[in-house]
């Protein structure tokens, strides 16, 4: 079975020149899209969607975990604070992923998470502050 | 047909009027025809949610003993303007806190008094013979105020400029984020439900007239700052942001709902304002113009990464492009936003609609006529000699 999981990775600089993505793609079979990757202050921050048959991905998940890569798989990126989101709909517009939408009979603003990257330009963009960055 | 504002009100407080908002009434001109829809409906009501930062609220804060006449006042650390005799303050919406992140401002101080909220007062002052305290630290509440009332000074821009960017750098404005290369495209307007744009000349809408203010009542005050007739006009609606109306109402009575602090990043601090306007269908012109449709209202594009009060405008749009999603401009499709909220523009609409058909809110003919003619002057470097009169 095909499976879609969001892991966000974080590296200590000892694991700085492992070639992880190669591995996860030659040895696991896995796709995955970079969302973001960072290198910070004592080491980085990877976030990606990795895709491929559930056993590989666990089977991928396994060899981050074993290379002392810190795993953390994550359901949604941003979530929306209906009881502050006025519906304006100033997101809509901004979001790369097309993961925000409006619906024009209700005019309620439709947030689809599964299309989500994690770019957080919604969450900048907001007045209300009504979307909540997860990670 | 003529209808005036005695026998509306009659049939108000008798639960006979017949009273629609400004969607319904579309559907129904649209159906019936505008001669049939005027002789059916008494009242059109309209509304809108948007950010808008001339706004603010008046408070007194009652006399502590000993007492103070303050004059450095912050609340919840937003410094508000006390030159105001004692203990009056004004609350500008879009003061902020220092080193605030999402910014905090007055708009939020005035959505948590709306909420019952505990605010923190704190004020100094030099100290004078009858009025020896030289500071004070305190909480206070809407329950403890004397008076807290709104005073916006321009609030329901009559239409507005939407906003583009073709720079290579992302702007961040009052418009909200604008992406580089025309990579969006924001508007602040709820077109057909917009209260200025129904009643495009200002027959009914004058100083005295009671509105649907941030969840309460309130009264339209005076002409709008800015305000302003020498627009272009199409469709018998101004094509540019034209009339504005300055507004009060009592804050006791309103509601969080209505009455929303933004924080718009990279800019600054805005109160998010809802008000509806009832139009009275005095005769067939007024419900012509209540009838107006997106698609026949239009705003100017601005190129926002000209820095210049004078921005050209780069085209033209309807409100039925913008509320589609896209508008097609200088050969490149363009993701729209909105700034001011349509999904509210309806609740308020509806809201109104029901205080007048429950007999809860009767319409007033305006005390005064707002100015037919008005130009908005610039400002401008001059000396002393060239400005005096």
């Amino acid at each position: 079975m095909m499976v879609k999981k969001k892991v966000k990775l974080r590296f200590v600089p000892e694991q700085a020149n492992e070639p992880i993505t190669y591995v996860l793609v030659k040895d696991y079979n896995l796709r995955f899209n970079i969302l973001q990757a960072k290198i910070i202050d004592g080491g980085g921050k990877l976030l990606l969607e990795i895709e491929g048959e559930e056993k590989c991905v666990d089977a991928g998940l396994k060899y981050l975990r074993d290379c002392g890569v810190s795993v953390k798989e994550v359901c949604d990126f941003v979530s929306k604070d209906e009881t502050k989101c006025t519906n304006c709909g100033l997101c809509v517009s901004i979001c790369p992923a097309e993961a925000i939408d409006m619906d024009r009979d209700t005019w309620v603003v439709k947030f689809n998470t599964e299309k989500c990257i994690g770019c957080f330009m919604c969450v900048e963009a907001c007045p209300l502050n009504a979307m909540i960055l997860k990670i | 047909m003529k209808r005036t504002y005695e026998e509306i009100n009659a049939k108000i407080k008798n639960g006979d009027a017949v009273v629609m908002t400004a969607e319904e009434a579309i559907a129904l001109a649209e159906s019936k025809g505008v001669e049939k829809a005027a002789a059916e409906v008494d009242v059109v009501t309209t509304g809108t949610f948007g950010a808008m930062c001339s706004s603010g609220a008046f408070v007194n804060f009652g006399h502590s003993e000993p007492p103070i006449r303050m004059s450095n006042v912050t609340l919840n650390g937003v410094p508000v303007c006390a030159g105001l005799a004692a203990v009056d303050a004004y609350i500008g919406a879009t003061d902020e806190r220092p080193d605030s992140e999402p910014k905090y401002g007055g708009a939020h101080v005035i959505e948590s008094l709306v909420k019952g909220e505990a605010v923190h007062l704190k004020a100094t002052a030099s100290g004078t013979d009858c009025y020896p305290r030289q500071e004070i630290d305190t909480y206070i509440s809407l329950k403890t105020l004397n008076q807290a009332y709104l005073y916006n000074p321009r609030n329901m821009y009559q239409n507005y400029a939407v906003a583009t960017n073709s720079s290579e750098r992302t702007l961040f404005t009052y418009m909200g984020k604008l992406l580089p290369e025309y990579g969006n495209m924001t508007y602040s307007s709820a077109g057909q439900l917009s209260p200025l744009l129904k009643d495009p000349t200002l027959r009914t809408i004058g100083i005295g007239t009671r509105i649907f203010l941030g969840g309460g009542v309130g009264y339209v005050a005076w002409e709008g700052t800015q305000y302003k007739t020498n627009v272009p006009v199409r469709n018998g609606v101004p094509s540019a942001s034209a009339r504005t109306l300055a507004v009060i109402g009592d804050l006791k009575g309103m509601s969080s709902e209505f009455l929303r602090g933004l924080s718009i990043h990279g800019y600054g601090v805005s109160l998010g304002v809802g008000i509806g306007v009832p139009i009275p269908i005095l005769d067939e012109d007024l419900m012509k113009t209540a009838v107006t449709t997106d698609n026949d209202i239009y705003a100017p594009v601005l190129d926002y990464s000209t820095p210049s009060r004078d921005r050209r405008p780069i085209g033209e749009v309807s409100y039925a492009e913008l509320k589609s999603g896209n508008v097609e401009i200088l050969g490149k499709s363009i993701k729209t936003s909105s700034l001011s909220s349509y999904n509210k523009a309806r609740v308020i609409a509806d809201k109104l609609k029901n205080m007048i058909t429950n007999g809860e809110f009767l319409l007033t003919q305006p005390v005064e006529k707002l100015p037919e003619e008005r130009k908005q002057k610039p400002l401008n470097i001059c000396s002393k000699d060239e400005v005096a009169q």
